[in-house]
């Protein structure tokens, strides 16, 4: 173990050395600086996140339930038909249904890593109500004039194809703080 | 046919007398049947009639149906609480949240979505006038197709105190209030209110919005229905750790909230606006640590002449302010003491007493498509109307 480490040590260094012959400081720390920004902005891409391999598995041990149960984690303050029973999932419409643009979020308390996160209620529209498993729970939920943190709202207000409701999904935004 | 008539003949020829008698009273007993049979035949129904309503009763109720498995299609049952029939119906389009009935009586008001494909295609907004006295539609009144489309409740809409002024909470998501004026029955203006919600009127030209820091926004209208004058009351409210819910109930110049946690706060009007009157505990320590709460839809109504407070009641501690009750407590409200506890014979979430001397309470729920009626003196059930409409909601004693 102790020749391999040296072994090591004498490659690095060795790398290192070359490399200090062939560029710049400056250089050198700005390639490092644009490889970070490269690497943090791949992710910020919303295409690139939607496909992420790291996404939450609604089922899974991580993401422990049934995403088509009212006790579901995710649905603490989730009020409507839940789109998990309506041809979409957790997170995403059914086919044909536009994702509301505007929502309202709950924080809802993971039982699996002890985290809470926030929820992002969206509604999916442009179809009558899907009219499978309906689900009303009101953790954290607010009256009417408080709109972003009340679920007695259509979330339908405001996109494209009208105030038509069908069902809600409960996407993780992220941890709350 | 001679055959027939000669083989009667020769039959009556071999009866014998006292067979004839019993002959005779068969065949009286036969005529007489058959005369009353022909009695009973019912004469043909005259065609194309229509039921006309009967004289309007202060115990007649408009049960709300937002319809939230059939959303276009929304509707209002008209129930006359004493003899527990319905008595028609109006079809009242997408999202819909209540009618509103002006003291006048003769007209509904019915602010209505519609889509020109049923759930797609272009939206328009209206509020359709109807004659009370037939259910039909006689106006349409065009507004912006901005009408919120939100969980029904009262505060939703509502007119000035003179009937004059229809207003309509919008949420686009930008809050504004839609003004009709039912005189001219025009669409006048929209109203901003921006970071505030929904309308409660105190005057024939004076309303308030609840805003999400918990102060009032107060408006005045002038007698054209634009702003005169809009101020912002102080914060009044936690609206953190127990903000009120906004289905609130008049009593003269004082609307009635309950908090989340059963704390009551009067709003009072004055000349010029409105304060905070003293709060007080719907629930006494005790009954807050065996978890009651209100809840539901519209858990609160308030009988004006008895100033008796009406609420709907649950064990469920805190942050089950929608749950339904299966108790209703009523309410002294110049003692603030309970006084009578009615047992409700289905789980309800809204609930709406009517204003004469002998009173009746209406209950109802989303969950349980029937309407109970109780005597709302002395809490005794009476009757239901079972089943009735889809998903009710808000129920308006017109």
């Amino acid at each position: 173990m102790p020749d391999r480490r040296s072994s090591i040590d004498a490659r690095v260094e060795r790398l290192a050395r070359d490399m200090a012959q062939r560029v710049s400081r400056r250089s050198f720390i700005g390639s490092i600086g644009a490889l970070l920004c490269g690497a943090a902005s791949v992710p910020l891409l919303p295409v690139a996140r939607g496909e992420s391999p790291a996404r939450a598995s609604p089922g899974t041990g991580a993401d422990p339930g049934d995403p088509q149960t009212c006790e579901y984690w995710r649905h603490c303050a989730i009020d409507g038909f839940l789109c998990a029973c309506c041809g979409g999932s957790a997170h995403s419409c059914p086919p044909g249904t536009e994702p509301s643009a505007i929502t309202w979020v709950g924080t809802c308390h993971n039982p699996a890593d002890g985290h809470d996160y926030i929820i992002s209620y969206n509604d999916c529209c442009g179809k009558s109500e899907c009219g499978r498993c309906l689900c009303n729970r009101n953790e954290d939920d607010k009256p009417l004039y408080m709109p972003f943190k009340s679920n007695d709202y259509n979330w339908c207000a405001g996109s494209k194809v009208g105030i038509s409701y069908h069902c809600s999904t409960a996407r993780i935004v992220g941890i709350a703080k | 046919m001679s055959t027939s008539e000669h083989g009667t003949l020769r039959r009556s020829d071999v009866i014998q007398p006292r067979g004839r008698a019993w002959a005779c009273a068969a065949l009286a007993l036969a005529a007489a049947v058959s005369g009353a049979t022909a009695r009973a035949q019912l004469p043909p129904d005259p065609a194309g009639t229509i039921e006309p309503l009967p004289p309007a009763s202060p115990h007649w109720v408009w049960v709300n149906d937002v319809a939230f498995f059939a959303f276009p299609d929304g509707r209002a049952f008209l129930v006359d609480g004493d003899s527990g029939k319905m008595l028609g119906m109006l079809s009242t389009g997408y999202s819909f949240t209540g009618v509103v009935a002006p003291k006048a009586r003769g007209l509904i008001y019915s602010p209505e979505s519609y889509f020109s494909r049923g759930t797609r295609g272009a939206r328009t907004d209206v509020v359709t006038i109807y004659d009370a006295t037939r259910l039909v539609p006689v106006v349409e009144i065009e507004i912006p197709p901005k009408r919120a489309s939100v969980m029904p409740m009262p505060g939703a809409q509502a007119l000035t105190d003179d009937d004059r002024f229809l207003l309509i909470y919008n949420y686009t998501p930008a809050q504004s209030l839609t003004v009709v004026d039912t005189r001219s029955r025009k669409f006048v203006g929209e109203i901003e209110i921006a970071g505030c919600a929904l309308v409660y009127p105190t005057g024939p030209r004076t309303f308030f919005s609840i805003c999400g820091d918990g102060a009032l926004l107060v408006t005045t209208l002038t007698d054209e229905g634009k702003v005169a004058r809009s101020t912002r009351t102080a914060a009044f409210m936690d609206v953190l750790n127990d903000p009120l819910t906004e289905k609130g109930v008049r009593r003269g110049d004082t609307w009635l909230f309950a908090s989340f946690e059963g704390m009551l706060h009067p709003l009072r009007s004055t000349p010029t606006g409105v304060e905070a009157a003293p709060t007080w505990p719907l629930f006494t320590p005790q009954e807050l640590t065996q978890h009651w709460r209100t809840g539901g839809l519209q858990h609160l109504a308030v009988h004006g002449g008895s100033g008796r407070l009406f609420a709907i009641v649950h064990q469920g501690g805190p942050e089950t302010h929608k749950d339904l009750g299966n108790q209703v407590w009523v309410y002294d409200l110049v003692s603030h003491r309970r006084v009578q506890t009615v047992a409700m014979r289905n789980k309800v979430g809204s609930i709406q007493v009517s204003q004469d001397p002998q009173p009746l309470l209406f209950a109802c729920s989303l969950e349980n498509n029937r309407l109970d009626i109780y005597d709302a003196t002395s809490g005794k059930y009476l009757r239901s109307v079972d089943p009735l409409g889809l998903t009710p909601t808000v129920l308006v004693t017109p």
